[in-house]
């Protein structure tokens, strides 16, 4: 990341040579200087972020309870370990399948009724029971919780559900 | 110096785009913690408290910038401390135990569930309200 402190080098080397108006040349490098403030900023910038989303990222992944989070078409891009235990079923298995894969088979059209009517309607939790079908094992009735959240990257609507072995 | 100028508008936009993604991820991350309507907090291994959602903050009954820093112990009421002190010593991997929170006199019990992170770097709680 040394690269805009090099280009600026460079091209305070030409200025040397090309430049012969030197109110221009000191405005150029007073220009430049500021360029490698407002550099070190952003780089900063992007260290603390960094270091903030680790220690989220590990929130997520060792939260006490169960958490997927969805696209808005059910496809799921984030399991942490307890969703995965729950599921009984390598991360590799589980991001990229869709939610409903994970539902018992009587169970699927209500609960992607559910789902599409979430999707219409208002931002606000809700839950339900619903059949999981874990990748191995017998099926067993768990809570859904589900709100809206924003989607990495590109912050568009996801979903966020937590799921509990309803007791 | 035409060059120079394209290649410094690149490696600035590049680290920009970076940064742009890192804020979203960010909020997602902040929203997922803040929002949930479950109380979560992170504390590091010996039980100090690095961070406290909302939810958490209600059952707590103490300003965010309070328990920043502090060690959950102090907002144990006194005659379950050493308990919660011997559950937080034998803490595993997960555990779940009761306690009674004391705040301006008035005591709540609640249920916890702790979680490790792994390599040890600290551990999430979820706290559930009884009454």
């Amino acid at each position: 990341m040394t690269t805009v402190g090099a280009v600026r080098e460079l091209m305070l080397k030409r200025l040397e040579t090309e430049l012969a108006d030197s109110d221009a040349k000191r405005d150029l490098e007073m220009a430049l200087e500021e360029i490698d403030v407002m550099w070190e900023e952003l780089q900063g910038q992007a260290a603390l972020l960094v270091r903030e989303n680790e220690r989220y990222a590990e929130f997520f992944e060792f939260a006490p309870d169960a958490y997927l989070i969805t696209d808005a078409g059910g496809k799921i891009r984030e399991a942490n370990q307890v969703a995965l235990e729950l599921l009984k079923a390598p991360r590799e298995q589980v991001v990229g399948a869709t939610l409903s894969e994970y539902i018992a088979e009587a169970d699927r059209v209500p609960f992607l009724t559910r789902t599409v009517g979430l999707l219409l309607g208002a931002a606000k939790p809700m839950a339900w029971q619903t059949r999981l079908q874990p990748l191995e094992g017998e099926g067993f009735v768990a809570e859904f919780s589900v709100r809206a959240i924003p989607l990495k990257k590109s912050g568009v609507g996801g979903l966020c559900w937590l799921i509990r072995a309803a007791s | 110096m035409a060059a120079e100028l394209e290649d410094l508008k690149r490696i600035w936009q590049d680290l920009k785009t970076q940064v742009d993604e890192l804020a979203g991820e960010r909020q997602q991350y902040l929203d997922f913690f803040e929002q949930s309507p479950e109380a979560y907090i992170v504390t590091d291994n010996a039980g100090t408290i690095e961070q406290a959602n909302g939810a958490a903050v209600d059952i707590l009954q103490r300003r965010r910038a309070f328990l920043r820093g502090k060690p959950f112990t102090v907002l144990v009421a006194l005659d379950q401390r050493n308990a919660f002190r011997r559950q937080l010593a034998a803490l595993g991997a997960e555990g779940s135990w009761r306690t009674i929170i004391e705040a301006w006199e008035s005591r709540t019990e609640v249920a916890l569930t702790a979680r490790r992170i792994a390599a040890n770097r600290g551990i999430c709680w979820r706290l559930q309200a009884s009454s």
